[in-house]
């Protein structure tokens, strides 16, 4: 007494690169497919369409 | 009613598609909820995925598993985030069973299972997947990967006494 020093080793580094996996789905189907026939049939509907993709 | 639906999911998804752009997941979460507690988005896939994500990027792990367990149409479809939110919350092994009951695995499976089993000490299994996946991947986690090669080696020679080559 008193303990001698020891080395120990380290803990390697180790990285999470599986979180950068945890990805959103793409949500342009869900965005443009409502989008289109709109666009081709209510003409009303035009404007407030293309002010709304605008602010994007 | 029948016209107006669509056109407010379509807004609904707008503002989603919004916060996540701008990585601010609490809003998101949020909006993925608004879509989520609506009539016809009550079963979309796609609002619950986002929802599971934001919870993770959060790092709110036991509340993703939990909402990822409690919803049978995304049980499947969200394997990996189900396998990393355990893996996070230290279920290891429930990680691992979760990740080997699919039949043909991604990458991102794949490079979860290298770092699953890295964590349950099974050092010869971990780096036999990352010499696959440093060959498999092109992305910008190289790097990254090789550092964990390199911690998957030193663990193998300082735990197991196996001089591996590198």
């Amino acid at each position: 007494y008193p303990p001698k020093f020891e080395p120990v080793p380290c803990k390697p580094l180790f990285f999470d690169v599986a979180l950068n996996h945890a990805t959103f789905p793409s949500l342009d189907k869900k965005l443009g497919k409502k989008e289109n026939p709109q666009k081709a049939g209510l003409t009303g509907l035009i404007s407030n369409w293309w002010g709304w993709g605008g602010k994007k | 009613m029948a016209a107006q639906s669509p056109t407010n999911m379509t807004v609904l998804y707008g503002e989603l598609n919004k916060f996540i752009n701008v990585s601010d997941y609490k809003q998101a979460l949020k909006a993925a909820n608004k879509i989520i507690h609506t009539k016809e988005g009550k079963e979309d896939t796609e609002a619950m995925h986002c929802k599971a994500v934001c919870m993770m990027q959060m790092s709110q792990f036991a509340e993703a598993l939990k909402f990822i367990e409690g919803a049978p149409e995304i049980k499947d479809l969200l394997v990996f985030e189900k396998a990393y939110c355990q893996y996070r919350l230290l279920q290891t092994e429930d990680a691992l069973d979760t990740i080997n009951q699919v039949k043909s695995p991604d990458l991102r499976l794949l490079e979860l299972k290298a770092q699953v089993l890295y964590k349950l000490g099974q050092y010869s299994a971990s780096l036999a997947l990352y010499k696959n996946l440093i060959k498999e991947f092109s992305d910008e986690f190289e790097e990254e990967r090789m550092t964990n090669i390199s911690a998957v080696h030193a663990a193998l020679s300082a735990f197991d006494g196996v001089k591996t080559e590198l």
